[in-house]
């Protein structure tokens, strides 16, 4: 399979951390967006793991073992998908 | 001999206790919190390393990176790459990383690495580290990174005597990056890669005191329920609980009063003294405690962590008028002071929110105006204070401020357009810790202590002025009346009346006002003063309150000076004047121009005046004068 193809599939089964489940560890695989420095320098890195903990206008999050609120729209540039249980 | 000392600088993230270690190792008690931001401009001090050699400390504003951001953060970069035209480039940088959370935190350790200066790392908060379940390993980190890093606590003030041995001569060699330098992705790889290695996490996620806290303080509907009723504890802590310590200062006021009276021979300098000194600076002093409480309240929330999440409560209503959460703290310490709200507007990213917060800061009703408002709202209701109808009084005053500086930041938000660079909300919520006690009353005591001596000295000059002022020319006659209109005030108040008498004034009045522009709550005082004039054969064994007398002055015509009318349009006036010299000062400096700090002063006190003059109108109209 080409690689861009094995990309896309990828972005297709990715989700972004707003339609994540409350709840529930993901692991971040891609940041894409304007926002992704000032994400990145809190802690929003691939490969680390992110605990949505609420819902809401800004959402909740656990990242590295701190809660971090954000606005849907950065949350929106945050690629997840569920991790490893 | 040499010539100063080697400079310190404490770098790190936001909130990772650099204040906090500051104030340990220099006794000094610059202010600290459990929020992002607290500290906005560099605070200097001085220390001893083990050896006894001083050291000259500085405590930067916290910063994510390097690359800039908001003003505070830019700060902190300048100094680190010595382009700071005040401070020199640091001989050694102290990065403070907060253990618990070394993923993030070690980001800007390496950023500061990459600059070439000797680096020590103060592991901080190990002890929330290892309750949290993570394994540290300091001696791997410092392997790693390749400079010394010492484990240390900085709020109990252990792992102190290590940092200061490792600030000894001669400081650590400059270190090697492990990583490719300037290399963004290189570098964060590196401190994921050693964050894992020197604090390994436990595989499960467990719900810690703070997730469960939050999930009430944070929820949709309880969240707001909690916010309400901190917010009331807060004013009715002010407005009815600090009555009890008003009473105490109000007696001794009376005492000393009677002191004087009983000691000296009637004549001008114990009229000075009772009347100028006592009764005008004890009427400004009274509000103290209040004061006090205030400062108290909000130190609380702030070293709790409950700020933040206040801030992120607010958020959504803040967005209605163009602004965000993080202008939610600026605007709620300017309750209490503007000039600490004006000045915590640096941590907030959007230059043009900035702008419009400061603009709008001022007309948070602060402590200053709590005397004004306690003097003239007990006269809406003929005079009795407390009660619940008081309460509701006061709140209409603070949510009037708060409406209309919404409302203004609306309108000059949507002036000033949309930012070149869109900024989105993101703030760290801080775990919930227990106050630091120590820190939050020293703060509330050096804030006392600035009031009261504001109050030794502004206040007290402009009530011997006024003392004066009232006193001579003297004339000699019977008639009080006739002999305050000889007076220097008496003359002012002439030429003033005809342009105050519309907002429903008399001439004494307005030259209170005026004596209160370079201070607010010298309007107290001096309407003290001013109106104690008349009050010459009555039978003041015991001394009235300012109130009383007030309440009985009338107009020529026999009409009540202070109608309901005229006290709610002077209400209003004082909700809305910019009348604090400091403030208009601070705003100059943080704006980068006096356009800004005057033009504030000429809109407030303009719509003051407009206001109090449409109100005072109107409420003639239904009869109220």
């Amino acid at each position: 399979m080409p690689p861009s193809l094995v990309q896309d599939l990828e972005s297709d089964s990715l989700l972004s951390l707003t339609q994540a489940q409350v709840g529930c560890d993901f692991q971040i695989r891609r940041l894409e967006g304007p926002g992704c420095e000032q994400l990145r320098n809190l802690g929003f890195c691939e490969s680390i793991q992110v605990r949505k903990l609420a819902n809401g206008r800004n959402l909740i999050c656990s990242v590295c073992g701190t809660r971090v609120a954000l606005s849907s729209d950065l949350a929106d540039q945050v690629k997840v998908e569920p991790a490893d249980s | 001999m040499e010539a100063s000392n080697d400079l310190i600088a404490l770098a790190g993230n936001p909130n990772a206790g650099k204040t906090t270690l500051f104030n340990a190792l220099t006794g000094s008690i610059e202010k600290v919190g459990n929020y992002p931001g607290v500290t906005v401009s560099v605070k200097r001090g001085e220390m001893r390393n083990a050896h006894g050699k001083a050291l000259d400390l500085i405590d930067l504003p916290g910063s994510y990176s390097l690359d800039g951001g908001s003003p505070d953060q830019q700060i902190a970069r300048d100094v680190l790459h010595g382009e700071n035209a005040k401070i020199p480039k640091p001989d050694l940088v102290v990065c403070v990383l907060d253990a618990s959370n070394l993923e993030r935190h070690l980001q800007i350790a390496l950023e500061i690495i990459e600059l070439e200066i000797p680096v020590v790392v103060a592991l901080n908060m190990v002890d929330v580290a290892e309750k949290a379940g993570l394994r540290l390993d300091p001696v791997k980190l410092s392997g790693e990174l390749g400079v010394p890093v010492v484990p240390i606590q900085a709020d109990k003030g252990k792992g102190l005597v290590e940092l200061r041995q490792a600030l000894g001569h001669p400081f650590p060699p400059v270190p090697e990056a492990a990583w490719e330098k300037g290399n963004e992705a290189s570098r964060r790889a590196f401190g994921l890669q050693t964050a894992d290695l020197a604090a390994r996490r436990p595989e499960a996620h467990s719900a810690t005191i703070s997730d469960k806290l939050d999930r009430i303080l944070l929820h949709p509907v309880l969240g707001w329920v909690c916010f309400t009723g901190i917010m009331f504890a807060l004013f009715w802590s002010i407005f009815s609980f600090a009555g009890i310590p008003m009473g105490w200062i109000e007696s001794l006021q009376d005492w000393a009063t009677g002191l004087v009276e009983g000691a000296m021979a009637e004549g001008d300098l114990r009229d000075l003294i009772t009347q100028g000194i006592i009764g005008g600076v004890g009427s400004v002093v009274i509000f103290l405690p209040q004061i006090l409480l205030l400062f108290f309240f909000i130190g609380l929330m702030e070293s709790s962590g409950y700020m933040a999440r206040a801030a992120f409560l607010m958020d959504g209503f803040m967005a209605k008028v163009g602004l965000s959460g993080k202008a939610f703290l600026p605007l709620l310490s300017s309750y209490a002071c503007a000039i600490p709200g004006v000045m915590a507007t640096r941590t907030i990213d959007s230059p043009k929110e900035r702008l419009v917060t400061i603009f709008v800061a001022p007309w948070m009703s602060c402590s200053a105006r709590l005397p004004v408002y306690l003097l003239l709202v007990p006269m809406l209701l003929g005079g009795s204070e407390g009660g619940a109808k008081q309460a509701l009084i006061f709140l209409s005053i603070y949510v009037l401020g708060t409406l209309t500086a919404f409302i203004v930041a609306k309108i000059l938000r949507g002036k000033l357009g949309p930012d070149e660079v869109k900024t989105h909300f993101l703030l760290e919520l801080p775990p919930y810790r227990f106050p630091q006690w120590k820190y939050i009353f020293r703060h509330v005591l050096d804030r006392g202590w600035a009031f009261l001596k504001n109050a030794g000295t502004v206040i007290l000059g402009i009530m011997i002025l006024l003392w004066a002022a009232t006193t001579y020319p003297k004339l000699d006659s019977d008639d009080p009346a006739e002999v305050l209109s000889h007076t220097i005030v008496g003359r002012i108040s002439a030429v003033i009346e005809p342009i105050v008498k519309p907002m429903g004034f008399d001439g004494r009045t307005g030259t209170a006002i005026l004596t209160s522009f370079a201070a607010r709550e010298v309007f107290v005082g001096s309407m003290a003063q001013l109106f104690h004039v008349d009050e010459a054969d009555e039978d003041s064994e015991t001394r009235n309150s300012i109130r009383e007398q007030l309440t009985a002055e009338t107009w020529p015509d026999g009409r009540k000076l202070f109608s309901p009318a005229a006290v709610i349009s002077l209400l209003i006036f004082y909700i809305y004047a910019l009348q604090c010299l400091p403030t208009t000062a601070v705003v100059a400096r943080e704006t980068g121009s006096w356009k800004w700090g005057i033009g504030q002063f000429i809109f407030m006190t303009v719509f003051a005046g407009v206001a109090s003059l449409i109100v005072y109108q109107v409420a003639k109209l239904f009869g109220l004068a």
